[in-house]
C-alpha cells in the first residue's frame, strides 16, 4: 500500500442533500471597527474562532443591528434613518473610512440587498433596502423582515438563571436566559412532549440529574432546581454548576417550539467540559439541521464563537463550518477553513484543536 | 474482569463493550472515570500514560484500543510477520507502543502487565456497524480503492447509511453503534470475515486473555 497522507478522493455519493441558509446568505464588511474589507458567506451553522479583537462579536453586533433597523425600516424598503448619505466606497485602508455592511440572502430573497451604514463606525444607524420595484419584491421584503425580526444572541450568565422569575415571563429566553424557570415551566404546560424531550435529552447528558423542576419561588415567581438521581433531592439552581445550567438553556433553546431564526451564542464552550462539549454541538445542531433530528420546524441559522479547541475538533467532519477570524494589526479577515486550497490534507493530519493552537490554521493572537 | 476501553466517543464506548463481552463470552467490569482519547495521534501520544495509570493505579486486567483507520495504511497478514512494524499502520504503531511502555513495568496486583486489544475501524467504526447489511462495505473494498486511489466510500457516506445524517445525536450514535452490534453478538463469523485485520485482529487478542488473565 502506497498511500502516504491526505485524503483519497472518493465515488459520487447521493445521500446527502446540501441545506442552504435560511435567513442570511453572506454579510460584507466595509470599514466596521475591525472589519476594514472583508466578506463572509454564510452557512446554516457556523463556528468562528480566532483571537480576541478579531471581529467575532463585531458579527454578532452586526446582526443585531440588522435586526433593529430592519424593525424600524419602512415598508416600501427604503431608508430606515434621515435620508442616508451616498455611500460610497471608501479608499480601502482609509483609517476612518465611511463604515457600511451589506447583507445578502438566499432565495426567495437573493435580489435583495441591506445596507447598514453610518457616520461613525461606533453608531450604524442607516438602512438601506434594494430590491427591484414592484409589489413583488416588496412583499418578500416583509416576509424577509419578519425572519429578521427573529435574530437573537445570547451570553449565558449562571447567577441571572439562578434567581426567581415571574411566572409570565415565559415567551422566549432572555438573551443572559435570566427567564428559563419560566420558559422550561411553559414547556411543561403545553399538551406537547418538548419538555419531556429536553428532560430526557438533559438527563442523558448529564446522568446526575433525573429531573428538570420550575418549582414556585419567593412573591409568586418561580426558580429552577434539579433532581438529582442519588436520593431524588431536589437542588436548587444556585447550587447547580455553570456547566450543567448552560447545557440546559442550550437544549431550552434547542426544544423550543418557537426558537430564533438566526441564534448568535457567543462563547458557546463557556463553562462546559470537554466531554460534554458534544451536547453543546448537538443541541446547536438540532436548531440548524432540524431533520436530521427528526425536527419538523424551520432551521436556525446559527453563529457561535468559541475559543475551545476541543470544541472545534468535533467539527473535523464539517470544515465548511469553520470560520477563522485573522488579525493583522487592527485589521480582521474572515476565512472559511475549507476555503484553504490545503484544506484536505490539513484535516488528515491531526485533530484541529490542535492544529488550531499550532498556528497553521491561523486564528491565533499576534505575539 | 475488569477491562479499560479507550476509544474516541461514549458511542464506540457502548459498541464495543458489547463486542469485548461477545468475544470473551463474559461480562465486563469497566474501568472507572472511563478513558477516551481525541482521535488520532491523539490516542498514539496518551497510550502510554493510560498504560501507566492503568498498570500502577488499577486493577486492571485487559485495554481494549480501537481507533479509526481514516485514509492511513490498513493492517494487513504481512504486518504479522515476527518483528515487522509498518511505521504508518495506527494498529503496528498502538502494538508497538504497548511494547515499548509495559517492557520495563514489574508485576503487580496480581498480573505481569495489562493485557492488550487492539483494533482498527476501517475507516471509521460505522464500517462494523453496517456488516451483514451492506455488503459493499468490507475491508477488503477499501483495501482495494486505496490500491486504485479512488475510496468506494467516505467516513461521512458511512455515517448517513448508519445515522441517516452525518450529525447524528450522541443519545441516536449511541443507540444505533449498540443495536448494530449486538446483531453480531451471537456469532462474530461475519465482522472477522469482512474486517479481518481490524476487527479479526481484536478478536484474537481478547481470545488470548483467556488464557492468561488472573480469574476473579
Ligand atoms: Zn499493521
Amino acid at each position: 500500500m502506497l498511500r502516504s497522507s491526505g485524503p483519497m478522493p472518493a465515488v459520487a455519493f447521493a445521500g446527502e442533500v446540501c441545506q442552504p441558509p435560511d435567513v442570511i446568505a453572506s454579510v460584507q464588511f466595509k470599514h466596521f471597527k475591525a472589519l476594514r474589507a472583508t466578506s463572509l458567506r454564510m452557512e446554516p451553522f457556523n463556528l468562528l474562532i480566532g483571537p480576541n479583537g478579531s471581529g467575532k462579536t463585531s458579527l454578532v453586533q452586526a446582526f443585531l443591528r440588522l435586526r433593529t433597523l430592519a424593525a424600524r425600516a419602512p415598508a416600501n424598503g427604503q431608508s430606515a434613518a434621515p435620508p442616508p448619505p451616498a455611500v460610497e466606497t471608501p479608499a480601502p485602508r482609509r483609517p476612518n473610512g465611511v463604515p457600511e455592511i451589506i447583507f445578502r440572502f438566499p432565495p426567495p430573497f437573493a435580489d435583495i440587498e441591506v445596507h447598514l451604514g453610518g457616520h461613525s463606525e461606533h453608531r450604524l444607524d442607516l438602512l438601506q433596502v434594494r430590491h427591484p420595484p414592484g409589489g413583488d419584491a416588496e412583499a418578500r421584503w416583509e416576509q424577509l423582515r419578519t425572519k429578521l425580526s427573529g435574530i437573537r444572541a445570547y451570553l449565558f450568565d449562571h447567577y441571572a438563571m439562578a434567581g426567581p422569575v415571574a411566572p409570565a415571563d415565559s415567551g422566549e429566553l432572555a438573551s443572559n436566559g435570566r427567564n428559563i424557570a419560566a420558559v422550561i415551566a411553559a414547556m411543561q404546560a403545553q399538551p406537547t412532549p418538548a419538555f419531556a424531550r429536553l428532560q430526557a435529552e438533559f438527563c442523558r447528558a448529564l446522568p446526575e440529574f433525573t429531573g428538570v423542576v420550575p418549582r414556585p419561588a419567593e412573591a409568586g415567581g418561580l426558580e429552577l432546581a434539579l433532581r438529582l438521581k442519588d436520593g431524588g433531592e431536589l437542588v436548587a439552581a444556585e447550587n447547580i454548576s455553570q456547566g450543567a445550567l448552560y447545557t440546559l438553556a442550550m437544549l431550552t433553546l434547542s426544544f423550543s417550539p418557537r426558537p430564533p431564526t438566526v441564534l448568535c451564542l457567543e462563547e458557546a464552550d463557556r463553562g462546559v467540559h470537554p466531554r460534554l462539549l458534544r451536547e453543546v454541538r448537538d443541541a446547536l445542531y438540532r436548531l440548524s439541521y432540524p431533520t436530521s433530528y427528526g425536527e419538523t420546524r424551520e432551521a436556525v441559522q446559527i453563529v457561535a464563537t468559541t475559543h475551545s479547541p476541543f470544541l472545534l475538533d468535533l467539527f473535523r467532519e464539517h470544515p465548511e463550518e469553520i470560520v477563522i477570524a485573522s488579525k493583522q494589526g487592527r485589521s480582521a479577515t474572515f476565512a472559511r477553513l475549507s476555503d484553504r486550497p490545503d484544506a484536505a490534507e490539513i484535516l488528515a493530519e491531526g485533530s484541529l484543536g490542535d492544529l488550531w493552537f499550532s498556528g497553521i490554521l491561523g486564528g491565533v493572537p499576534e505575539e | 474482569m475488569k477491562v479499560a476501553l479507550l476509544s474516541e466517543s461514549p458511542a464506540d464506548e457502548a459498541a464495543l463493550r458489547v463486542l469485548v463481552e461477545a468475544v470473551l463470552s463474559e461480562t465486563i467490569v469497566l474501568v472507572q472515570p472511563g478513558l477516551r482519547a481525541r482521535g488520532w495521534p491523539n490516542v498514539a501520544q496518551v497510550l502510554p500514560a493510560i498504560l501507566r495509570h492503568l498498570h500502577f493505579n488499577t486493577d486492571a486486567a485487559g485495554l481494549v484500543v480501537v481507533v479509526d483507520a481514516d485514509d492511513s495504511v490498513v493492517h494487513t497478514a504481512e504486518h504479522e510477520a515476527p518483528g515487522y512494524f509498518h511505521p504508518q499502520c495506527r494498529l503496528c504503531q498502538l502494538r508497538g507502543i504497548f511494547r515499548k511502555t509495559q517492557k520495563r513495568f514489574p508485576p503487580l496486583h496480581g498480573r505481569d502487565r495489562v493485557l492488550r486489544a487492539v483494533g482498527l475501524a476501517v475507516p471509521a467504526i460505522e464500517a462494523w456497524y453496517l456488516c451483514g447489511q451492506d455488503v459493499q462495505v468490507t475491508e477488503l473494498a477499501w483495501a482495494e480503492g486505496q490500491a486504485l486511489g479512488l475510496a468506494p466510500y467516505t467516513r461521512r457516506e458511512l455515517k448517513w447509511r448508519v445515522y441517516g445524517t452525518d450529525r447524528p445525536n450522541l443519545g441516536f450514535e449511541i443507540q444505533r453503534a449498540v443495536e448494530s452490534v449486538r446483531r453480531h453478538r451471537g456469532d462474530l463469523r461475519r465482522l472477522e470475515t469482512d474486517f479481518p485485520q481490524g476487527f479479526g485482529r481484536m478478536a484474537h487478542d481478547l481470545r488470548d486473555w483467556r488464557q492468561t488473565a488472573p480469574r476473579e
